[in-house]
């Protein structure tokens, strides 16, 4: 029977991030307030809601992005495997390794599309010499399904390639610290439909290796993607559940409105 | 009730598809009484006219199949608007067997016609589908409230209409082992029963289409059932 399921269902209960009374604060604004998440692993967990809602915010949290805001405090408990993410012994740009993120727009560095991708190792030291940089240039290009188009031009500027070609290569680069966990911002609002199509299935082989957050305003890219979406309004996490119920049932009256496009 | 689209051109298509069916179940319930009307008066022009009539029921639910791919097409419904069009499609599907019924039965109104009378029998065969039209009639109230709690009341009066089926049942066995003449009568009027009957399941099916569109979930409970005679189907 099992087999014959739709693919509904998330694969694992293994809780990757978990997130305790979570708040945040910008100055005097409360913008996240008591955010309870379990993130599973090899998951694709959506993140929706209207602007403002503080969806951004809270995924931006999750790999400590906020701490270059000077007005933005977090508070309550967001752990990583159990440990604490905001304990003042994590390094964030280790952190941030383990955690990557993936913009809205896609922002190549200034420089060819294999250093673009060979970033990462260099400065987290991951290879010992050029053959095992080749290695994971070409495998994370391959994941992201870039590597049949650039193999023949990665000395090309990264910022030459096309808007979905550079969004695969900003996700390509993503991967090569080989991230437990995916963090992705509105990752296709600047693609057209076949750029976004092949985004989307790439999150899905993603599934597999690791989890992927995924804020999108796109309410049917959430349900294409993910097993199970949570849905922000004013701040508050209103509803976290499988995907398949947010979209056929959902028990919020809030969430029907936002997601069948009503006026709340 | 929930607020209307942004949209409001989704709210029309939604409005105009469940017309549609309200329309439609106006059509099968017309039929149903006629048809056993005419059963009793021996009216064949009536007969005639179910008999014709159905075609515009079968129409309506083709339009209605159309419109629902249309709106799942252009306006990807989700929630209450994605429930709500999937349970116009099986509504449809029931009223439009509904309506086949009806048509089965005005033409066995005609060939019952030709033969003896079976004292009672059209008389109770318009009682029963009496009975059935107010199921329909409030299956179909309860769609358009969304009132779970009538839909529900629908599906367990069903089983007075499956009693009145066994009776009849009973009744046209007598007439047929008392004299073997009345066996033709006899087989139709018990088709025309079964069918009425079966269009009472088609109105518990709509209630039960009501309760999922109201709350999200089938109701899962066996409905009680009454005893089927002699152990036949």
């Amino acid at each position: 029977m099992k087999d014959q399921r739709l693919e509904t269902r998330v694969d694992t209960q293994t809780i990757k991030i978990e997130a305790r009374k979570a708040q945040v604060y910008y100055g005097t604004n409360h913008a996240i307030k008591d955010v309870d998440v379990d993130i599973m692993d090899k998951t694709v967990t959506a993140f929706i809601g209207p602007s403002g809602c503080g969806k951004s915010t809270f995924l931006r949290c999750l790999n400590r992005m906020n701490d270059t805001i000077p007005s933005c405090r977090v508070e309550g408990s967001i752990t990583l495997e159990g440990e604490s993410i905001y304990d003042p012994r994590v390094d964030p740009v280790q952190l941030r390794a383990r955690i990557g993120m993936v913009f809205q727009k896609p922002n190549p560095f200034p420089k060819s599309i294999y250093d673009n991708v060979a970033y990462g190792p260099k400065i987290h030291g991951l290879t010992r010499n050029k053959a095992e940089l080749d290695a994971i240039v070409e495998s994370c290009l391959r994941k992201a399904a870039l590597w049949n188009e650039v193999k023949d031009r990665l000395q090309a500027p990264g910022t030459g390639l096309s808007g979905g070609q550079q969004q695969r290569l900003c996700i390509a680069r993503a991967i090569t610290t080989s991230p437990e966990v995916l963090l992705m911002d509105e990752p296709c609002s600047a693609l057209d439909p076949i750029a976004t199509a092949q985004v989307e299935e790439l999150i899905d082989e993603l599934r597999s290796q690791f989890s992927v957050v995924i804020v999108t305003h796109s309410m049917q890219q959430a349900a294409r993607v993910s097993q199970r979406t949570a849905f922000f309004h004013l701040g508050n996490l209103v509803e976290f559940g499988e995907t398949g119920q947010i979209f056929t049932n959902p028990k919020d009256p809030r969430t029907e409105s936002y997601i069948s496009g009503r006026i709340g | 009730m929930l607020n209307e689209h942004i949209t409001r051109a989704f709210d029309r298509d939604l409005e105009a598809v469940q017309a549609m069916i309200m329309k439609m179940g106006g059509l099968v319930e017309a039929a149903l009484s006629d048809a056993a009307k005419a059963l009793e008066t021996q009216d064949e022009a009536l007969a005639e006219h179910v008999r014709q009539g159905d075609k515009a029921i079968d129409l309506l639910e083709e339009s209605v199949n159309a419109e629902c791919a249309r709106l799942i097409a252009l306006r990807a419904p989700i929630a209450t608007d994605l429930r709500t069009v999937l349970t116009v499609m099986k509504i449809a599907s029931s009223l439009e067997r509904c309506g086949d019924y009806a048509k089965n039965l005005a033409k066995r109104a005609l060939v019952l016609g030709t033969m003896s009378q079976i004292p009672g029998a059209a008389g109770s065969i318009r009682r029963m589908a009496r009975q059935v039209g107010l199921l329909l009639k409030d299956a179909l109230d309860a769609f358009v409230s969304r009132d779970a709690g009538l839909a529900a009341e629908v599906r367990l009066r069903d089983q007075e209409v499956d009693q009145m089926y066994n009776a009849l049942f009973r009744e046209f066995l007598t007439h047929m082992m008392e004299d073997t003449r009345n066996i033709s009568a006899c087989m139709h009027l018990h088709f025309i029963a079964k069918n009425i009957e079966r269009v009472g399941d088609h109105a518990t099916t709509i209630a039960e289409q009501v309760i999922y569109l109201a709350t999200g979930s089938l109701p899962d409970e066996d409905r009680p059932k009454a005893e089927l005679a002699g152990g036949n189907a």
